[in-house]
């Protein structure tokens, strides 16, 4: 429908239609208007940057210089000093009619460049045409140089020099993980607890670090001792949070002074310098002291996250915003009138908009795997308190409000269920992913707070406080439970493991022997001897990356270090240790788990045509799969058809993903995280299921090389759920989602017409009754109809708004690849 | 295999493999070497039944009420 027509349109009209990006337009203020066409769309289309879109240098060149400066300083210090002179020199800017200001980037249309994390990752700028700032050539000059000096000196780089070799070769040939082994790269959960419910402000917290360094100094001027060694190091840590938290508020001190510049010299509109007024106030209380109003609670939050994204490229956007914003905003709407609903739905909307814009620079296949968005910004919502009541709350219903007025792809919200949830909030619920956004997805939160405390030990009331720490994985805003570096390098790409255990090891993509030699399968005389074969593949595939992990976590203080993040932690002020250190945590580790579903049905297909019905051989099997099924299409519509999927309520390949599944629980107790926990599973996709496509080879349940594998978590393979919705759901009811993983993504698709109205409602809400019934404790829906998406494919410039829920995380169709549209299109669409 | 857009013919292997979006389905999508055209092939036939433009599905519709299947679970 071309946007003059569509404006012409009754909202009635529009609804009827399902043209819900026209209905945001109508209803929402001319601020959210106009911030949200004014920002600038930095995910990646498919694998490339949007024209316009430019790498920042400014950061990296001035890191660089200061970094080099003080480079006889110890690692933490030498870190501060380096950030401390980005935050009081970076290019900084107001976007008209922004309530929030912020940004890890010199000017709007730029990415940040993480130039400290991997050289492998530095060399790919030189891969991307049309990136570099003008003049070009000048550009790249200055990229040359900033790579000539990190090179060899990354984080990466000198963990790599202590790796195993073999390790470090198998997981750098992309074919069993991906990610990058330090905090560079990683997802820092915030100590929202001792911020935000604690009241305090980084002034608050130079003074416990005053304290802290008094105590010390004390003692090193005092008895010698062994006791007394530690805290020589500890001391130059506490100076470099100390520093960085003043250069912290040095920065938001440019912004306050930049907004009265303006509201002083150039404003006219007497109302928006009133605005930059209150702005300029906003930052010269936050982040110096703990806010007082609901816009600095906001503006508070935003300058933690964009201060540890210039300190680290931060892979995901770990908050609770309706519960640690939830005071302020009660303050200044309910209580004290300071404000209005609908202003307050401007700033929230804003503050959606204000992390939609973050976007880093990330290598081809990081973007391959998270089309069309820089990062999983999902944020958490609803859920309970620390004594068990609900949580929900006025704030909760403005967030969800607020993202069908701005229809933003990031983030994106991972509602908390619970039974005493009310049926207003599960109504708002329901209007945003009946608008099509893909989200919230719904988690199943007692089931996720018994899953913490089963696997990590949480104690109840800190289990409670849990965030998505990415995607999917829950974990504590609390002393002991925040996480401040989960890599994306723990994550398995599952499929491999089924490929190896038919090819003795061998990796015919890569070339190369990475696995185990389990015995040629060709030999096989019963399934039990493939079954044991996978067994050992999975355990190699999960030592291999959790080894690496656990090495890049134990050296990250060393080879890269976050005084800001410490700075932040209550633990690391406390002692003095970068927060990375893993003294103090609880643990909270998983793997995530890529291609895990292709596992289930290639065993089951094997066990049942091979083993059981005798209908081929092993050797036919292995000489149709190297073949990469050529010549063989009718076997293998047998494999796929004739053999038993997951997802159809079929005991007989439910039992093997039951009984797969238990032995990755048993090995991830065996496997431990640098503070002693365990490493349980947790199987999602992003969209890696495009990636692996061209790594992954063809495997028993039919696909070839270069399909899509399936869309990931426990997601039966698309049109492969061939009984419905309630069998969908009886499959994944069977997996004990407490004690047999971290957590299981589940996608579903359902029919737009089917769920309008309130007789769509009633329907939804009898489907997420026996969702619950059955103990499952994830799932998210798409609610477009092919008839949009491929109209979007055909005429992309009319649906440039449409979103599409890929895997944990929401994004705008036609920023993603044709693969990964047709992958979708495919999913079944359930009738309820 | 003959190519529906330029008349290309060679044997299927030529045509480069690019995906099946319905594992389930025999259709697959390749490219001709000569014209560059996506082809959506008969894998069991061996032939290309036609060009595949933007919006187009040689698979259908998805799976599902707007499909196939019904919830038949007991």
């Amino acid at each position: 429908m071309a946007a003059e027509a569509a404006k012409d349109l009754s909202i009635q009209e529009l609804e009827k239609e399902g043209q819900w990006w026209w209905i945001a337009e109508k209803k929402r203020s001319r601020r959210l208007d106009y911030l949200r066409k004014a920002v600038w769309k930095k995910g990646a289309l498919g694998g490339n940057y949007a024209p316009g879109i430019k790498v920042d240098l400014e950061m990296p060149t001035l890191f660089t210089n200061m970094y080099n400066w003080w480079k006889y300083d110890p690692p933490m210090l030498r870190r501060a000093k380096a950030l401390a002179h980005v935050l009081d020199n970076i290019g900084i800017f107001i976007t008209d009619q922004a309530q929030l200001v912020g940004y890890f980037g010199s000017m709007p249309n730029t990415i940040a460049w993480r130039l400290d994390g991997a050289s492998i990752v530095n060399e790919e700028l030189y891969n991307e045409p049309g990136i570099m700032p003008e003049p070009e050539e000048e550009s790249l000059k200055k990229v040359a140089e900033l790579n000539s000096y990190w090179s060899g000196n990354t984080a990466v780089d000198k963990l790599a020099r202590v790796l195993d070799p073999e390790d470090a070769v198998k997981f750098l040939s992309g074919a069993i993980g991906w990610g990058a082994p330090t905090s560079a790269y990683g997802y820092s959960g915030k100590d929202y607890e001792y911020i935000f419910a604690g009241r305090r402000g980084f002034l608050d917290i130079i003074e416990e670090i005053d304290a802290n360094i008094e105590g010390a100094e004390d003692r090193t001027m005092g008895m010698p001792g062994p006791d007394i060694l530690p805290l020589y190091e500890r001391l130059q840590n506490w100076d470099a949070m100390k520093l960085i938290l003043e250069a912290a508020i040095r920065y938001a001190g440019r912004y306050a002074r930049l907004a009265r510049t303006i509201a002083e010299n150039f404003e006219t509109d007497p109302k928006r310098k009133e605005e930059l007024i209150r702005l300029a106030e906003s930052c010269e209380t936050v982040p110096a002291h703990a806010p007082q109003t609901f816009q600095q609670s906001l503006q508070y939050d935003h300058f933690i996250q964009i201060i540890c994204r210039l300190e680290a490229h931060e892979g995901a956007w770990p908050a609770r915003p309706d519960y640690y914003h939830w005071p302020m905003y009660d303050k200044d709407v309910n209580i004290e009138k300071n404000i209005t609903g609908e202003e307050a739905m401007d700033l929230v909307g804003e503050f959606m908009i204000r992390a939609y814009e973050v976007g880093g620079f990330g290598p081809r296949w990081a973007r391959e795997g998270l089309q069309g968005i820089t990062g999983t910004w999902v944020w958490t919502l609803g859920g309970v308190n620390q004594d068990g009541s609900d949580a929900c709350n006025d704030l909760t219903l403005a967030f969800l409000k607020a993202a069908r007025l701005v229809r933003v792809s990031n983030p994106t919200f991972g509602f908390r269920w619970h039974p005493k949830v009310s049926d207003k909030i599960m109504r708002e619920v329901f209007e945003c992913i009946r608008h099509g956004l893909g989200y919230p997805s719904i988690r199943n939160d007692p089931l996720l707070i018994q899953n913490s405390m089963h696997w990590h030990g949480h104690p109840l009331e800190e289990a409670r406080t849990w965030v998505h720490q990415a995607c999917m994985s829950p974990c504590p805003t609390t002393k002991h439970g925040v996480q401040p570096m989960r890599m994306a390098s723990a994550t398995a790409n599952c499929a491999k493991m089924v490929e190896y255990a038919l090819h003795n090891g061998y990796d015919h993509v890569v070339q190369m022997q990475m696995g185990p030699r389990t015995g040629d399968a060709r030999k096989y005389t019963d399934f039990e001897q493939l079954f044991s074969a996978w067994v050992q593949q999975m355990e190699w595939i999960m030592n291999t990356l959790v080894r690496t992990v656990n090495l890049g976590r134990f050296k990250d203080p060393e080879f890269y270090g976050r005084p800001f993040l410490s700075a932040t932690y209550e633990r690391a002020v406390e002692s003095g240790l970068d927060a990375v250190s893993p003294v103090g945590e609880r643990g909270n580790c998983w793997v995530t788990f890529f291609t895990w579903v292709e596992n289930a049905d290639s065993l089951a297909a094997v066990k049942k045509l091979v083993f059981d019905e005798k209908k081929y051989t092993m050797t036919q099997l292995m000489d149709a799969l190297e073949a990469n099924w050529e010549g063989c299409e009718k076997m293998r519509l047998d494999f796929v058809n004739g053999a038993p999927k997951w997802g159809n309520d079929d005991d007989y390949v439910d039992d093997l993903m039951i009984r797969c599944l238990r032995e990755v629980a048993r090995h991830s107790r065996e496997m431990k995280c640098p503070c002693g926990n365990s490493w349980p599973a947790l199987p999602e996709n992003v969209s890696g299921n495009i990636h692996y496509a061209s790594i992954v080879g063809a495997l028993p349940n039919g696909r070839r090389l270069g399909d899509a594998l399936y869309d990931g978590g426990i997601s039966p393979g698309p049109g492969l759920d061939k009984n419905g919705p309630s069998a969908v759901l009886k499959s994944c009811g069977k997996i004990d989602h407490v004690g047999d993983g971290r957590a299981f993504l589940l996608n579903q698709r359902l029919s737009p017409t089917q769920m309008a109205g309130e007789k769509g409602y009633q329907l939804w809400k009898a489907y997420m009754r026996t969702w619950a019934d059955l103990g499952l404790d994830h799932v998210q829906f798409n609610m477009v109809s092919d008839e949009t998406l491929r109209a979007a494919q055909k005429d992309p410039e009319k649906y440039q708004e449409v979103i599409v829920r890929v895997a944990g995380y929401s994004a705008h169709f036609v920023d993603i690849s044709r693969k990964t549209q047709d992958n979708i299109i495919q999913r079944t669409i359930q009738g309820i | 295999m003959k190519c529906t857009e330029c008349g290309f013919e060679a044997p299927v292997q030529n045509f480069r493999y690019l995906y099946n979006a319905r594992i389930d389905a025999s259709i697959s999508l390749r490219q001709c070497p000569q014209c560059q055209a996506r082809l959506a092939v008969d894998e069991l036939a061996g032939e290309a039944t036609q060009k595949v433009g933007d919006g187009e599905a040689p698979w259908g519709k998805s799976a599902g009420i707007e499909g196939l299947a019904e919830d038949n679970a007991s």
